[in-house]
């Protein structure tokens, strides 16, 4: 076989130089990062006398040549296109870079909110049914009954924080007590109620304010209730900060400095930049809402019920109270805020609840059922952080559909007599204009459901279908483990648990997985499994011995969730399929899905390079140096 | 030869974790230690064979250590095992 010309002809059909970033290569593939994925011809390198296979994947362009030849076919590639070799982790960092940041962001915020879902589903149910019965039936809101399940239902709301706080610290990878200490902090009791600010403004009392930064200025002593994004920034910040501790301060002085100094730190600097920088911007929103709403025509609600979900997830949407009870205040006033967000919410509802029809995903089903009615009734939370945002979709097509209704709303003139609820409840706050509220909630209910049900696809099982049976034929060296699983790998230094952090297990990796399928990481023999079948010990005939450990702590999951495809004794090839594993239940559970793959032997070896960045299943991610 | 049982009390067992931690305390010995559950006997410094085992909580365990160190390490053993399994 000629490696010149097939290197050439690869160099041509990549859109040479100019569109490429950089290339290694591994036992079987040549890989590529190109600045523009779209300007190579896929179909044509496949044709390539010597190529085996070509497919793209976390931003590589990975191109199957076979053991022996992939490496004569670099040689001539890098003689040809005069680049220099770049290692294999270089070429992942530079693909993972190319991963949008606001994809990392909404992966992460959905990654935070799924394992509280429960939670908040639990209270905004009942937040919703309460609101309502109050209106039917105001004596109930004097009876004690009333009081004791008001607590109930508003308990996760106004302490959201801390709950996000602790499940943004799981999720990366800080001290989920020290978490939780900044969500109280954000919460504290002497910080004046975030659900009261409007109240005490209206009956004319002074917002308490403190100085800061040795009077450089002022902050407003109020709390963060319902907040969810400036947690997370602080949660992120503090984490970063703990990590960092815990790398330069001597272990002697580690338990009480690095808390201390990671609380002091993000303590400070949340309540004082990015608690009031974020509470800024959220006037700013309030105001710019006040003026859009003010557009006739209905094109001003039709912005600003497309807008209102994005506000939810910000957390702002408590602060609209202000706007409705201003409107109210005007004798003869009608609300004509509320069918913009009875609208939006509805919609966002409607969007959840197509997802909820057409998934086939059991458990995505039984989550987004709930979540739209509890949208329905007005709490949104768990239909947009649960589902709608996470598939991005959903949350579009609510978008279009509350605009829509909002527009409807608007040229129909609905106004309401209250504030406070919204959706089916809604009908009993604008009782002059039932029908009109109602084709209203219609036109976004159909709008939404319609359009989301036609786009939303059931995407991680096709994916798991798609992959999981191509795996090649791989030659294992001596001394290298490939990937047991599709996703991204870190140190094991990073992985969120102190035990395999620090090594006690033996070094190695930690993969955050994208696919629940674990394959055999080299030739060799299963040495252990458990019960629990969530970790998996395999030896090679070389004598390197290797733990896979799906996820921490999920032990305590006893199997659920797992399935073992091989017992302890059987001879497994790389490539060959070991375990499967939900992640989704994994998180549901409340567990961190990162996956430890361990050398447990590593004393035996002088050291081990890793390969960090996304991986597929069979890349080689460590090396053991002899 | 020193030799003790112990019957688990942690309710997950000797899994990865505590399997990791109790092979990193036994390391420093010279002594050779093993550990019996029914019929099967495995070296207690190799981390897969124990956590092969499977030992579960309420499992007796008998635990042997013989050596020029069996005393000191057959009474830090015994200790580890009161403590955290």
């Amino acid at each position: 076989m000629d490696y010149r010309k097939c290197a050439q002809e690869i160099y041509d059909l990549v859109g040479k130089r100019d569109n490429l970033v950089s290339a290694a290569h591994c036992a079987t593939r040549l890989r590529l990062v190109t600045n523009d994925n779209s300007k190579v011809n896929i179909k044509k390198l496949e044709d390539v006398d010597g190529v085996k296979g070509v497919f793209s994947s976390n931003g590589q362009l990975q191109i199957i040549l076979g053991t022996g030849t992939v490496n004569k076919v670099y040689d001539e590639f890098l003689s040809i296109s005069g680049m220099t070799a770049a290692t294999k982790a270089d070429v992942k960092a530079a693909a993972a870079a190319k991963q949008p940041l606001p994809f990392r962001m909404v992966k992460a915020l959905g990654d935070v909110f799924v394992p509280i879902l429960p939670a908040i589903v639990a209270a905004g149910l009942l937040m919703g049914i309460l609101n309502g019965l109050v209106l039917i039936w105001p004596d109930l809101e004097k009876s004690s009954t009333y009081e004791i399940l008001s607590m109930f239902s508003n308990a996760a709301f106004t302490f959201l924080p801390i709950i996000v706080a602790v499940s943004a610290a799981r999720v990366f990878g800080g001290n989920i007590f020290l978490g939780a200490v900044i969500g109280m902090i954000m919460v504290h009791p002497s910080l004046l109620n975030a659900w009261n600010v409007a109240a005490e403004l209206e009956a004319g009392h002074q917002i308490p304010q403190a100085d800061v930064w040795f009077g450089l200025y002022k902050i407003n002593m109020t709390g963060y209730q319902g907040h969810v994004i400036p947690v997370i920034i602080s949660v992120w910040f503090m984490c970063f900060l703990e990590k960092r501790l815990h790398k330069i301060v001597p272990e002697m002085i580690d338990l009480f400095v690095t808390p201390l100094v990671t609380v002091l730190v993000t303590g400070y600097l949340t309540l004082t930049i990015f608690g009031p920088v974020f509470a800024q911007l959220e006037e700013w929103v309030l105001v710019g809402i006040q003026w859009i709403i003010k557009i006739p025509y209905g094109i001003g609600a039709a912005i600003a019920g497309a807008v209102y979900p994005l506000t939810v997830v910000c957390g702002i949407h408590h602060m609209y109270n202000t706007v409705e009870a201003r409107m109210l205040s005007v004798p003869g006033g009608y609300n004509t805020w509320m069918p913009i967000a009875s609208s939006a919410n509805f919609a966002q509802g409607a969007a959840c609840f197509a997802v909820a029809v057409k998934s086939k995903d059991k458990k995505f089903k039984s989550l987004a059922m709930p979540s739209s009615f509890s949208a329905f009734l007005g709490i949104t939370e768990p239909a947009i952080f649960g589902v709608n945002l996470r598939l991005m979709k959903p949350l579009i097509c609510g978008m279009i559909g509350g605009a829509v209704g909002a527009a409807v709303g608007s040229m129909l003139g609905i106004g309401a007599t209250a504030y406070g609820v919204t959706g089916l409840f809604g009908f009993l706050t604008a009782s002059d204009f039932i029908w009109q509220y109602a084709i209203m909630l219609a036109v976004s209910f159909v709008i939404s459901f319609t359009l989301s049900f036609i786009l939303h696809k059931d995407k991680p099982k096709e994916e798991e279908a798609e992959e999981a049976p191509e795996l090649p034929e791989i030659t294992c060296e001596k001394g290298k483990v490939y990937a047991p699983i599709k996703g991204n790998v870190i140190a094991s230094a990073q992985i969120p648990d102190e035990t395999f952090a620090a090594g006690v297990l033996g070094e190695g990796v930690g993969i955050e997985p994208e696919l629940g399928v674990v394959y055999a990481p080299f030739d060799g023999e299963i040495s252990s499994t458990t019960d629990t079948k969530h970790a998996i010990g395999i030896s090679s005939p070389d004598g390197l011995e290797l733990l896979i450990h799906v996820g921490v702590n999920t032990v305590a999951m006893n199997g659920d969730g797992f399935e073992l495809f091989v017992a302890e004794g059987d001879t497994v090839k790389a490539g060959q399929k070991l375990m499967t594993f939900d992640i989704d239940k994994i998180k549901a559970a409340g567990y961190s899905t990162t996956t430890a793959v361990l050398v447990t032997n590593s004393d035996d070896y002088a050291g081990l390079d890793i390969a960090e960045g996304g991986c597929s299943p069979l890349d080689c991610v460590i090396t053991v140096k002899e | 030869m020193k030799q003790f049982t112990y019957t688990i009390t942690d309710p997950v067992g000797i899994h990865a974790r505590p399997a990791g931690i109790l092979v990193k305390a036994v390391k420093p010995f010279q002594s050779t230690c093993k550990i019996t559950k029914g019929e099967k006997t495995v070296d207690l410094r190799k981390l897969m064979a124990l956590m092969g085992m499977g030992v579960k909580c309420g499992d007796t365990v008998e635990v042997t250590i013989e050596g020029p160190d069996e005393d000191t390490a057959a009474e830090t053993i015994e200790k580890f095992f009161k403590d955290n399994l």
